[in-house]
This record gives structure tokens, sequence and C-alpha cells, in this order.
């Protein structure tokens, strides 16, 4: 494949609306690894030197498998799209990824669903980032209008001693549905693990869990959990930051903001810390509700209602 | 008069005591009217009091704005008639831009980055190094507090109050602000300057005493200026900063008139 005419152009569509360059998906396009997937079919894989990139096609979706090759370092992004134009049905992915030592690589993965209505995506997804990393995962996800996707991914993800793993995760577009997503990241000596996760419920039908732990296993080990959603008519968010600092010297935070709009909405936020070593630092902040009544009247003083003012702090929020 | 308050009293939120009692003084089109006075004499409470603000309502009198009673008018709506306030401490708010936040308040959506871009330099900032900027920790104080600049004159309104515009701001940049602060007089826009520092009133036309919540005199500025120094039990070098500063924008005979009338 070597063009988008060939690819449900509503799926890449889609991309558009998070200021994504929808060629960059596109095998032949670009100087980036890449895999597109339309629903349990492989559409298209592209390999760059430095970085093997495998698929296998099961029964309800893929296996895949990227591999950084050691002291790789790339510019360009990783792509991986995982498309679905059908209303209904179940796609199963399975990634392993192996950023071997001394490698810099972003992986830049979009999840599209924008016909939605009975779909189920799962993904089982394995990291391993060896030693003097830096790997930024950036996943966006729409799941189109209808409320009609359930989601539940899970991760694992294992970041070794001194390298840095940046985890961002943006569900701002479109009616969520359903989601359910697990991540586990377990960080070595001297290692940063960011992670950062949008997401907004804009109805009655939109429900998201979203479990986010960090287990800082090295000395050293750093990281920072920041969680920010947006509940609307009825909508509901629930955020898990879980961080144990289990390691001399460790330092942890979990940061979770989220707004409730209308009636029926609600946010809830459950951070959970935990030391075991004495010498360890954890913290976590939370807040629900509403925004300061400040930041309102700054922009009501310019001529907005509240209403528009939230919305516009909203957008601000998860960086729309 | 452009805005004008007649025997307005601010209780606080309890409404358990008055912050602000019974105030009545003028605002004039086109001039800059200082509230000078010291602090917690509720010069802030009366400039949020003027813009509407959910937390501030008052239990008595009037407030008309071109004539028109505006007392029961929300803040959008006042915001909507050309009123705005550009704050002490502006708030700092993550992923919003310099670009986003100033177009906010612009109407008209003809060229608006060309307005923006405009309201920007007025406030001596570059519009290319500010205007992706984001209004949050990255920028220092002083460049939070042009931005807010910006953002009301960006508006066109036709008063802006302006809260301690000052506060925390080294010398060099107060003497830039009184300059900013000319050009907007210049935009035919009227500035209600609140502040409790004598050189940054001198670039008032006209003033008003605030002493624990009670309006004390409303007059030409440098008469406002002796009351309020005389009041608070003027020393002598105090009494020569004052006629120093005032010998830099006004006649000598003037000032002296003023300080023999007040017999300081």
């Amino acid at each position: 494949m070597s063009n988008k005419e060939e690819y449900p152009v509503e799926v890449l569509k889609s991309l558009e609306d998070y200021n994504i360059d929808i060629r960059d998906f596109i095998p032949g396009h670009g100087k980036s690894a890449k895999l597109l997937l339309d629903f349990n079919k492989i559409s298209g894989i592209e390999q760059v030197e430095g970085i093997i990139l495998k698929g296998r096609e099961i029964e309800n979706g893929i296996i895949a498998d990227i591999i950084i090759k050691e002291g790789t370092k790339h510019e360009e992004p990783i792509h991986l799209c995982f498309g679905v134009n059908k209303e209904s049905g179940v796609q199963e992915i399975f990634p392993r990824i192996i950023a071997e030592d001394n490698t810099d690589v972003k992986i830049l993965a979009h999840c599209s669903f924008p016909r939605a209505n009975g779909l189920i995506h799962k993904m089982y997804g394995h990291f391993y980032i060896g030693k003097n990393c830096y790997l930024e995962y950036s996943e966006t996800h729409y799941h189109g209008e209808n409320s009609g996707a359930l989601v539940a991914p899970v991760s694992h993800v294992y970041v070794g001693e001194n390298s840095v793993f940046e985890n961002n995760f943006t569900l701002t577009k479109g009616t969520p549905g359903r989601v359910k997503i697990l991540i586990d990241i377990y960080a070595m000596k001297n290692s940063i693990v960011k992670s950062n996760i949008k997401a907004y419920g804009r109805c009655k039908n939109d429900s998201i869990r979203i479990r986010d732990s960090v287990f800082l296993e090295g000395e050293n080990a750093r990281s920072l959990i920041k969680m920010k959603a947006a509940a609307k008519d009825g909508g509901e968010v629930l955020m898990y930051g879980i961080t144990e600092g289990n390691a001399p010297y460790c330092d942890g935070h979990v940061e979770c903001n989220e707004i409730v709009l209308g009636k029926g909405s609600i946010c809830r936020a459950r951070p959970f810390i935990r030391a075991t070593d004495p010498t360890s630092s954890i913290s976590h902040e939370a807040s629900l509700g509403r925004f300061q009544q400040k930041w309102l009247d700054e922009l009501q003083a310019k001529g907005l209602t509240e209403e528009e003012a939230t919305e516009i702090l909203i957008q601000a929020m998860l960086g729309e | 008069m452009l805005l004008e308050l007649k025997n307005v009293t601010v209780p606080t939120l309890d409404q358990k005591k008055t912050i602000i009692r019974n105030i009545s003084f003028g605002v004039k089109e086109g001039s800059i009217h200082a509230i000078i006075g010291p602090n917690g004499s509720g010069k802030s409470t009366l400039a949020y009091t003027i813009m509407g603000l959910n937390n501030y309502k008052i239990s008595n009198g009037k407030i008309y704005f071109d004539g028109k009673d505006i007392t029961n008018f929300s803040v959008t709506e006042r915001a909507k008639l050309g009123i705005t306030l550009a704050w002490q401490e502006p708030a700092r708010i993550d992923g919003l831009s310099v670009f986003k936040y100033i177009s906010l308040g612009i109407r008209n959506e003809n060229n608006i980055k060309e307005k923006v871009k405009e309201a920007l330099k007025t406030v001596n900032l570059n519009p290319e190094q500010y205007l992706y900027r984001n209004i949050d920790e990255s920028l220092s104080g002083g460049e939070r507090k042009r931005v807010e600049l910006a953002a009301a004159i960006a508006m066109r309104p036709r008063l802006i109050i302006l809260d301690e515009p000052s506060a925390g701001l080294d010398l060099i940049v107060i003497e830039d602000f009184m300059n900013i602060f000319e050009k907007i007089k210049n935009l035919d826009i009227t500035i209600l300057l609140i502040t409790h520092r004598e050189d940054i009133g001198m670039v008032a036309n006209y003033g008003t005493l605030l002493w624990k919540g009670e309006a004390i005199i409303t007059d030409e500025f440098p008469k406002v200026m002796v009351k309020y120094c005389k009041k608070a039990g003027l020393k002598e070098f105090c009494k020569r900063k004052l006629f120093e500063n005032f010998m830099e924008c006004y006649e000598e005979d003037y000032i002296n008139n003023i300080f023999k009338e007040e017999n300081v």
C-alpha cells in the first residue's frame, strides 16, 4: 500500500483533529518506521535502519514486535495507526516494544474508531526499555460520536537504569464510550518516568477509568504522573494515580485535576501513594469540581459567559 | 461622567462587616482617575465591585456607566458594555497561549492576529517572541502583567480598571508602565488606576482618596494626594518628595497654593 486513498479516509481524518499529519502514517511517505492496521489486517508496514517492525495477524487482531536496535537515535517518530472503520467487532493488539541500550526514539500511536457502535478494542502491551534510553510514547484516541466503543488497553513497562520514559495518553475528542486503561511502570536506578493522561467524558454514556501506576524500584528513580480530565453532561471519569517508593532516595509525585460540568457528571480521583523506603519522597495533590473563581472572573471580564470561560479553560487544561 | 458611583456600600461576603461605606464619586471620560489609599482601605474591593465580580455585591447604592444603571449587571454584561479589569496578580494558566488569551476579548473577528500583535506592541512586548508562549509560570511577573494589559487594551474597552499595576515591579519597569498608561489614554480609553503609590498616581488627572472604606475627597490629583499625606501624618521628607514629584508635572504656584490650602 502506498497512498492514503487505499486506507479508510474517516480513520485518517480523525488524526487531523489532533493536528497530526496523516501522511506520516502512510508507508512510502517520510522517513519514519510505521505500522498501519485496518481493523485486523495489516495494511502497511515499513522499517527504517535500526528499527525492526514486524507484525503477524491473528484471529482478532495482530501481534506486533517493535525492536529499536542498540544505539539507534531517530528524530522522526515511529508511527502506529490502529484504525477500525466498522461499527462493531473485536480488535486485539499485542505489541511488544523493546528499546535496546542507548536508544532515543519517539512512538506516535493513534487509535481511531470513527464509527464505533459496539466495537471492542483491547491491547496487551509490553515495553522493555534498556539502559540510557529515551523513549516517548504518545497515544491519541478517537472513538467517534456514538459513545459506542469499549476500549481496554493494559500495558506493562520496564524502564532501565538512567533511562527516561515519557508516556502521553490523550482522549479528548469525540465521545469515548467505555474506557478502562491500566498501565504499570517499573522504574529502575536513576530512571525518570513522566506520565501525562488527558481524558474528556462528554455524555452519560461515557465512562473512563484510568489506572496509572509507577513503581520506583531503583535508587534515585523519579516519576511524575499528571492526570487531567473533565466530565460533562452525565459523563464519568475515575483516575487512579499510584506511586510506590521502594528504593533509596526515589522521588514521585501524582497530580490530578478534574473538572465536573453539568448535572449527573462525576469525576473521581484516587491517588494512592506508598513508601517502603525511609529515604524516599512520595507526594500527591488532587483538585476536583470547578475551576478557580479567579480564573473564571478574569475570562468573564473579557466578555465571556461562565460557560464560555469554562470551555476555554477545559481546552487549555486538556491541550485541545 | 463615564462612571458614577452613588452611595455605594459593600459588605463582606458573610455580610458581617462593611468594607466600603457609602462611597460616591465620578470618573470623567478620557481621564486617568486614581484611587489612592493605604493598604486595607478597600481599593481592590472597589475595583472588583465596579467590575461586578461574583463575590463583591453591593448592599446599598447605585453604579452608573455612561448614564446607564449597571448595579445589577453581571461581570460579563459589564465587560460587553466596555468595562474591563487588569488584575494585580493575573492568573497563570497552563495550556493557554498569549495569543488565545488576548484574542478572547476581541469582538470584531477581522484581523485578530494583527490586533493581538498591536496590543503586544503597545505594552512593549515583541509579538514574535510572545504570541505563542503560554500564560503560565514561564512568564515573569512583569511579563504576565504586560500580557494582562495587552488583553485589556485589545478589547478596546471604554474603561480599564488597573488594580495596583506597579505591585512587584522594579523601578525601571514602573517608569515603562507609566508610559504605557499614557499610550492607553491616547487610545481614548479611560483609566481607573488603583494604587497606593503617589509616584504612580502622578499620571492621573483626578483622584479619590479612600480611607478605611470611605471616600474622603475626589478632586484634581495633587489636591487628593496632599490630603492623603496630611491624613497619614506628613513627614518633612515626604513633603519634599511630594513637592519634587509635583514640580515635574505642574506649575509651582499651583502646587504652593495646594500646600497652603491644606496647611502643610
